[in-house]
Order: C-alpha cells, then structure tokens, then sequence
C-alpha cells in the first residue's frame, strides 16, 4: 500500500506516553494535518489510555471528542498506536484491532502501530515500532520501507533529551484528563516544546 | 524467656490451685481468648492438682486443649484429648475437639510453604510475563484462603478486563462493592464493565451504577460521562416504551448541564483547555441532534 511519514512531534508524544506508564499497555490515535490521497503524514498525535483499555464508555468518548476536535482544526484521525504493558510482546491485541477497524472505516489507509518495547533502550538505532496496515479486512505487517522518519536520529534525541529532563510528566492522555479536566489532552505546552527543540528540516507543523 | 503476662513478673508468688481454677472459670465465662495464660495456668494445674479440681478437670482439659493448639501445642493438647476420649468415648463434643486438633495440625503443615507474600509476587512475575491465564488462576487460588484482601480482588478484576472476561469482572467488583459500598471508583469500573458488555438490560445496569458513583462523588467525570452516555444509548434505543424514553432523556439532559459547568468551570481563566470545552460542547450538542 501506501507511503507512511510519521513527523517527530508524533514520535515523541508516543514515546513519552509509553515511558510515563512503563508498566501498563496504553494507545492513542494518529492524526494527520495534510490532505488525504497519497501518502498519510501522521502530524501530530492524541494519548488516549494507560487503564481498562478494553473497557468501551472512555474509548468511545474520547473517539468522540477527538474526532470533533479533528473537525474544528482541519485534522483527521488516520491511525491507531499502542504499546503493550508485557515489553516483549508488540503483537497487535484484540482490543487494538477492534479501535483500528473503527477507524478503517472512517478512513481507508489506516494505519495500525505498536510500539516495541524490547527495542527501547537508550541507545536503539531504528525506530522501536511495528506498523500494520488494513489488507482484506486484516491487518497485515506493512513493508519497512513504506515508513518514513524524517530526521530519525534528531527526532530519537528531542524524545531522549525530553524523557531526561522530565517532560514526560507534562504528558496529558485522556484518562489524565478524566482525573483532572483542567489539564489539555492535546498537549499544546508540549507541542511547543518539542518545536523549540527540532530543527526547521525536522519539519514542525 | 520474656514473661509474656502478668502472672510471670509475680514469679515468687504461689496460687493456690483454687485460684488458678477460679481464674480458668472466669477466662471460660468471659470467652477471653489469653490463651497463653490458660495454658501456663491449666498446664500447671492438670499436672500438679488434677486430683482437687473434682468434675471440674473435664472442662478444664477442653479449654486448655484449645489455647494449646492456640500455641502451637501440639504435645499438651493431644494429652487433654486422650484423657477426655478416655472419660467420654462417644461424644460427639470430644469428636469435635479432635476434628479441631486435626484441623489445626493440617494448617501447620501447609502455611509455610507458601506465605501470602511470596505468592503475591509469583502472581505479579506471571503478570509481567504476560502469562495472565496462570495469574489468573493463582490468584483465584490465593483468594480461596485469603478471600478478605480487596487488593487481591481488584487485581483479579483488572487481569479479567484485559482478557476481555467481563462477566468474571463483574463478579470481582460485585466482591469489592459489597465489602467497599462507599467506594465510588469500584461502582464507576462496574458501570463500565456493564456498559461495556451492551444490550440494554447491562445499560440500565450500567447507568445505576454510574448514578450510584456519582452519588459517593459528584466530581467523578468518568461517571458523569458515563451517566450520560449510557442514558443516551436507553433513549435511543428502539426497544425502550415511550416512559423510557423519555425518562433517559431527561437522565441526558441534566448529565449534559452538569458536564458543561463542569468544563466551563475547569476553562476558567486558562487558556489552555479551550480546546476540549469546545470540543465538549459540539459533541453533547451532536449527540443530542442524533437522539431525538
């Protein structure tokens, strides 16, 4: 299938999401700002879940209110991403196609994300995820070399320097927000940080 | 050895054996349970003046053969009972006491092996691993013997909801609300398992239970969330009678009201949350456009 470019304001937040709850699964849903047709650029992200994942009332909540968000700020939701709270296991759970196939339905190339957590050390060379995409109602491993990380090393060393100096904690996910509504689950504070970090080649939106 | 009682600081002084009987009288009619007393009294008193104590020495070997086994006495209690099988060969009461003794010994043999700790984190290395089936079934093990440790209970629940097991969810906070009835997060996380598991009966199930949570705190946002969500689905659904209906909309409508002070509260003064007021506002307003 397609062409998949994934921005380093999206990596980070999914790196920082799955290092602030290190011990549990959490998900999230993949946005993008650009046009649809041709390759998906994932621009930005929203963390959803670190609790119950499998539980409906939230998922279909913040599924809700993201998706009105999307609409009020020219966004789309284009995927699914999740990390699994047994680090040597990033296949793909029932819950995460369940939520991926509702976005599929929503939005053709969807993509499905699990972040690996066995390839997270501080010094990983490639990108510690697995993509899938939707291919005859299944969602089947997408080809390597259809993923593309701009400025890689750059984006890995804005999500390291961020996890050393604590901005992790900044991270907003839904359940945070459910706890604490004055708190922004579409982290502007953070979007901003991470853009003061990276450079212009590193494509800010 | 450190006295362990009052009676051991007096060492010097003896008590008389009528003494040391009235003072077993008084721990039998006052149900004390100072078993080590009663042991160092009635030990003393069966080996030294059992002769004086007259019908008395029957009940005395019942109580000292409890407080024995208390003590882990194994020794003292199997001699009170093979005088008392000897004095009263078919009773059903000395059948108990024996019953007691075996009872007693058989939890010795078992307890150390595996103490609750341990086997706490064997169950939480198995979580870890990603091994829940075998978490699970520990853990439903462990709570057969410790069926008091809400901990373990709320676990349970947890590795249930992450297989996608509800029903057995559902009974493990069924559990939790029932000794916890003033806990409003064990309500909500019914309420959701319910909600989750559909069909309208598990809705209306689902929105009592969210109510129920609101009840105990009325700044719980996932059950005001919930409240109305699952009303909205009642009022929507085509099974429900026209009452219903209308009930749930109305359920909808004041949850909505509350959720929108609520969030109007919350963006007060902050720029920051702007974004999921508005984003708060058109989703109730589109939900209720889709209801009516």
């Amino acid at each position: 299938m397609g062409e998949v470019e994934l921005s380093c304001r999206a990596y980070v937040k999914m790196y920082l999401h799955a290092c602030l709850f290190p011990r549990v699964s959490i998900n999230g849903l993949l946005l993008s700002s650009s046009p649809a047709g041709g390759a998906v650029y994932v621009t930005d992200c929203v963390p959803l879940l670190h609790s119950h994942l499998s539980l409906a009332p939230v998922t279909q909540l913040a599924l809700t209110q993201v998706d009105v968000w999307c609409s009020q700020t020219q966004q789309r939701i284009v995927g699914y991403y999740q990390a699994n709270a047994c680090a040597s296991d990033s296949s793909p759970t029932p819950c995460a196609t369940r939520i991926a196939d509702k976005i599929a339905e929503q939005f053709e190339n969807a993509v499905l994300l699990m972040l690996d957590g066995s390839k997270m050390s501080p010094d990983y060379r490639v990108p510690p995820i697995v993509m899938y995409e939707r291919k005859d109602s299944r969602w089947i491993l997408k080809d390597k070399h259809t993923i593309m990380l701009r400025q890689w090393e750059e984006t890995r060393d804005i999500a390291g320097q961020m996890l050393e100096s604590g901005d992790h904690a900044l991270l907003v996910d839904f359940d945070s927000h459910l706890d604490d509504i004055t708190r922004d689950w579409t982290n502007q504070k953070l979007n901003a940080k991470i853009a003061e970090l990276a450079s212009p080649a590193n494509g800010s939106i | 050895k450190m006295p362990h009682n009052f009676w051991c600081y007096s060492d010097c002084v003896t008590y008389l054996p009528t003494e040391m009987r009235d003072k077993l009288r008084k721990w039998r009619e006052d149900n004390s349970r100072n078993s080590e007393q009663i042991v160092d009294v009635g030990e003393e008193l069966i080996n030294e003046h059992s002769s004086k104590l007259g019908d008395d020495i029957w009940i005395i070997y019942e109580q000292v053969m409890i407080a024995a086994l208390d003590c882990s006495r194994d020794d003292l209690a199997h001699t009170c009972l093979q005088e008392l099988r000897r004095q009263f060969p078919d009773s059903h009461r000395v059948k108990r006491l024996t019953g007691m003794r075996l009872e007693a010994l058989e939890r010795k043999t078992q307890q150390p092996k595996n103490p609750p700790a341990a086997r706490k984190r064997k169950i939480s290395i198995l979580k870890a691993l990603g091994k829940s089936a075998e978490a699970i079934r520990e853990l439903n093990e462990y709570l057969e013997q410790f069926v008091g440790d809400q901990e373990a209970w709320h676990e349970l629940s947890e590795l249930y909801i992450n297989e996608h097991d509800y029903g057995k969810a559902a009974f493990c906070l069924e559990e939790l609300m029932m000794t916890n009835p003033h806990n409003h997060l064990y309500c909500e996380q019914y309420a959701e398992v319910k909600y989750t598991q559909g069909g309208l009966e598990n809705l209306e199930l689902s929105r009592k239970y969210f109510a129920q949570a609101l009840r105990l705190n009325n700044r719980n946002m996932r059950a005001l969330f919930g409240f109305y969500m699952s009303a909205s689905h009642i009022a929507a659904s085509p099974k429900v009678s026209a009452k219903v209906k209308k009930d749930n909309m109305k359920y909808a409508a004041w949850a909505a009201t509350q959720i929108n002070k609520a969030y109007r509260l919350a963006g007060r003064g902050t720029k920051e949350n702007k974004c999921s007021v508005k984003a708060v506002e058109e989703m109730l307003e589109s939900m209720q456009i889709t209801m009516s």
